[in-house]
């Protein structure tokens, strides 16, 4: 009968799972496996314990690569999600017509490559782009900066970028968190004598709670998975203002050929992905 | 063709739980009988029908369609079909492909498939709607195309789960009676589950009414009513309920209030204790002079019949009585009127409160 | 009470929103028509008519190949992605069977797994096998990550899929696989459209993987041409405007077409379709 157990049941996930596990899964057992050796992949390899876990912590490039990874969830997640949930609130009461048209308009950043993101960006922050000449025209010449290639502002640079993809996502997804509110709900609270601080402490964010999650989710995981921008962009540099895990990744497997401290990397970086969201998740549901 | 359905020192308890949904119940039901399966929500009805359709695992006994023990059986192998309380009608396949889903498995010759159909469709007034999707229909027609499903299969049962619950009171009315007509005429063994005793009583050859997993007491309709076996069944079956009234045994009878009812001494002598339920039924009990007194509460003129809530005291404190009158007869608010019962019931006290006389 | 006023903020705050987020895009547009070998300062609207850059930029950073190579490889990952979603899906919401949960689990992870913590020996065991260089080498474990949220996603739609439908057809003597290509499959055409959307959209940006398994070989995707092109000529700004646009259209393409499905599966459960 329906939801008996049943033996076919393994025939229907097999195809599935085979894939994963053997192009996917396995892959990643193996990589925690080789990250306590050190080599290049092709000669043999060293077993040298947990010294790659080691040298994250104290080798302070490698230690920056995480600060910056946390860095820029501030501004992949932060700061979209504060303008967001202001906007929505703001934007509680209207009922807008043809809202199809403005969510298409502002998922498009987060639909496009993060490559031609960043091609499109590297210009716009040119020395000479249209960023630096906008600033001149109106005055503000004193501001420009050769964003990518100065050390202080390279990383707030890709932040700002990273800003501007997800911040019409978590818009979009406030947004139709915050039409779902009834507002019946603002009267009650309006009633009872609540101001505009409250009506949104009491009314919008507990209303928002299921959007909040899912954008916190989305813009954490992107925060830290990010290699195509940094890679395009700026290459970690200038020096290693921009390195992020993913890109240590990168760069120690394929340019420095040491295997085991890649591998070490991104065992970390799974660890710390994972961590974030079950952080998220319970936090979600703790605000009950 | 049809079949009986044996019900075999049946429980069922479904995992997690501590009591059975089903307790040990034996029950025959003969082919072409139509028998209704009532009582309160979680009584355990809807687990036994769907454990003779193979939707529930039994946890310990048997069920047999003939002399087929089809206990372990797969649903699809038990020759039953069913009718569901929220029809589960495929959405997207129109009214003949729902009908015909079965046969079409069941590699059934394109010919047969479309004879069955047709006449189903012309016995339930469904042919106009044969090529309309589900979401096209009313309620009642999707009622029917549920029923039209069952009957192409023309299987040994039919098992039917409060299918007329998701319809309007008067539609309700219309189509249990074509049910009704409908068993008739097709002669097939029908398990009917209803909540609702009124469905159970005009629709039934026999009522099995269950409480809490355990069968107490399967008769026909008749019999139910007028020698119900415990306090439990006779203040399930008729509406309004019969009334119960917990009185003192005293000397020939008992005291309903201020009035002594007068019971025979071998019913008295069953009593395990001094007090005893009295059940009466409200068009049993006459406005009398003699009777009781009971201060009227609320009046309920309904036509043809009137309702008369009020209140008796008795040692124990007052307890509200209902007692059916003519339009003739009828008090007001706060009047007191004697009443006095024409004929009772007594039940034991406690336990299963079974019945004495 | 909606008052005339917030309908207005509210279409002036999300047009600003909007013009916000397609400002850049708009901006590469123009770029993009713009005389190539220009740098920087943006181009203005009277001069942008160099459309020839698209021809030239196509040839020059042999994006035909690219645009056919990513084609190919999306196309073919996302319909067995999908393909193979559907079974596992339905499996883990309607079946009951040992390890249900503790696969489930395992399959999850994948999607919140960075391709950087298993790429290394993937691109080890690859180039050992000699499938690197192909095709294969990002078709499949891009199947593989797509199915771990596409088994996900399906799931969610079969678990709320109602349970009486699958009686009456078990009734009716339908097996596991009529019950789900007969029954309950025909329902499920907006969530299996959603995921191929986002399959497509992730799949196609996906960088870093064909990065490192097609390196060594001819064949190369849309946004590793781009990359590739973008290293050649830094500077040649127009170029690279309309190099980023031909990366990026099919997605938009797709996305335009299909966004209702595509914000569905974003926002799901927030919106009322």
């Amino acid at each position: 009968m329906p939801g008996e157990a049943r033996s076919v049941a393994y025939l229907y996930i097999l195809p599935a799972a085979l894939i994963y596990a053997l192009f996917v899964f396995i892959p990643f057992i193996h990589s925690i496996y080789l990250s306590f050796f050190k080599g290049n992949g092709v000669t043999r390899m060293e077993f040298v314990g947990i010294d790659n876990y080691i040298d994250i912590v104290t080798n302070p490039v490698l230690r920056s690569a995480f600060v910056h990874a946390f860095e820029l969830i501030v501004f992949y997640s932060l700061i979209p999600i504060a303008i967001g949930l202001f906007l929505a609130s703001v934007l509680h009461r209207s009922r807008i017509r043809g809202v199809a048209f403005y969510r298409t308009a502002l998922f498009l950043p987060y639909v496009i490559a993060p490559t031609a993101i960043a091609v499109i960006w590297r210009w716009i922050l040119a020395p000479r782009g249209p960023l630096n000449s906008f600033l001149e025209a109106v005055g503000l010449g004193a501001l420009a900066q050769p964003w990518l290639g100065d050390f202080t502002w390279a990383l707030p640079s890709v932040g700002m970028v990273g800003t501007w993809v997800m911040f019409g996502l978590v818009l979009a997804l406030l947004l139709a968190g915050v039409q779902k509110i009834p507002l019946e709900l603002y009267e009650a609270a309006r009633l009872d004598g609540a101001g505009p601080w409250m009506e949104f402490r009491a009314v919008t964010l507990p209303g928002l709670r299921y959007e909040i999650v899912v954008a916190l989710v989305l813009t954490v995981t992107a925060a830290l998975r990010n290699f195509d921008i940094i890679y395009v962009m700026t290459s970690g540099g200038p020096g290693n203002a921009t390195v992020v895990p993913s890109y240590l990744v990168y760069q120690q497997a394929f340019k420095v050929a040491q295997i085991g401290a890649a591998a070490a990397m991104g065992t970390v970086l799974i660890a710390v992905i994972v961590a974030a969201n079950l952080l998220i998740a319970r936090a979600g549901r703790r605000d009950a | 063709m049809s079949q009986r359905v044996t019900f075999d020192g049946v429980s069922v308890t479904y995992p997690g739980m501590t009591s059975p949904a089903v307790s040990n119940l034996d029950l025959e039901v003969a082919e072409g009988e139509f028998l209704v399966l009532v009582g309160p929500s979680g009584c355990g009805k809807s687990t036994g029908l769907r454990a003779v359709a193979g939707l529930e695992p039994v946890s310990s006994g048997r069920i047999l369609i003939g002399d087929r023990d089809v206990t372990g059986v797969a649903a699809k192998d038990r020759d039953i079909a069913m009718v569901f309380q929220n029809y589960a009608l495929y959405p997207h396949m129109t009214v003949a492909e729902n009908m015909g889903f079965a046969l079409k498995i069941a590699k059934t010759p394109k010919a047969e498939m479309t004879r069955r159909v047709e006449e189903a469709a012309r016995l339930l007034d469904l042919h106009d709607y044969l090529d309309r999707r589900p979401k096209a229909l009313s309620g009642g027609q999707r009622q029917r195309v549920a029923m039209g499903r069952a009957i192409v299969r023309e299987p040994a049962v039919f098992l039917m789960d409060e299918p007329l619950s998701n319809l309007d009171a008067k539609l309700r009315v219309q189509t249990r009676t074509q049910i009704a007509t409908l068993q008739r005429r097709l002669g097939t063994t029908t398990i009917y589950v209803t909540h609702d005793q009124v469905e159970a009583m005009t629709m039934g050859d026999r009522v099995a009414v269950l409480r809490d997993g355990v069968l107490q007491q399967v008769a026909t309709p008749d019999e139910l009513y007028q020698s119900p076996v415990n306090a439990f069944v006779a203040q399930f079956i008729g509406s309004p309920s019969m009334n119960l009234v917990e009185v003192p045994i005293v000397d020939g009878g008992v005291d309903l209030g201020e009035c002594r009812v007068s019971v025979t001494r071998d019913i008295l002598s069953l009593a395990g204790s001094p007090r005893v339920l009295l059940g009466v039924r409200p068009e049993d009990l006459r406005i009398d002079d003699g009777g009781a007194l009971m201060r009227v509460q609320l009046v309920e003129a309904l036509g043809a019949d009137t309702y008369v809530y009020g209140t008796i005291t008795t040692p124990d404190g007052d307890v509200t009585m209902v007692v059916r009158t003519t339009p003739a007869t009828r008090p007001s608010i706060g009047d007191v009127v004697g009443v006095r019962p024409e004929r009772f019931y007594v039940f034991s006290a406690e336990g299963e409160q079974r019945r004495l006389g | 009470m909606i008052s005339r006023r917030d309908t207005i903020v509210g279409y002036l705050v999300l047009s600003l929103a909007a013009l916000i987020s397609l400002g850049p895009l708009l901006g590469v547009v123009i770029l993009s028509l713009g005389e190539p070998g220009k740098v920087g300062i943006r181009i203005d609207i009277a001069k942008a008519t160099n459309f020839g850059n698209y021809a030239d930029v196509w040839e020059k950073g042999d994006f035909g190949a690219a645009i056919q190579t990513s084609a190919i490889i999306t196309i073919v990952v996302v319909v067995l992605s999908v393909a193979l979603s559907i079974p596992a899906g339905y499996a883990f919401a309607l079946m009951n069977f040992p390890g249900r949960t503790a696969i489930f689990a395992l399959l999850v992870l994948g999607i919140l797994m960075p391709l950087e913590s298993m790429i290394v020996p993937l691109y080890l065991d690859m180039r050992r096998f000699n499938l690197d260089n192909n095709y294969w080498s990002v078709i499949l474990p891009q199947i593989g990550f797509s199915v771990a949220f596409g088994a996900f996603w399906m799931r969610a739609f079969f678990v709320q899929s109602a349970r009486s439908l699958m009686e009456a057809a078990w009734i009716d003597g339908a097996n596991t696989w009529r019950t789900l290509t007969k029954v309950l499959l025909p329902l499920a055409r907006p969530q299996m459209l959603t995921l191929a959307v986002l399959f497509f959209v992730w799949n196609w940006n996906d960088f870093l993987l064909p990065l490192v398994m097609l390196s060594g070989s001819d064949l190369q995707t849309a946004p590793m041409a781009l990359v590739n092109f973008e290293g050649a000529r830094r500077t040649d700004f127009a170029y690279l405007g309309a190099a980023s646009l031909i990366t990026i259209a099919p997605v938009i393409i797709v996305f335009m077409l299909l966004q209702r499905s595509f914000t569905r599966g974003i926002l799901a459960g927030s919106i009322k379709e």
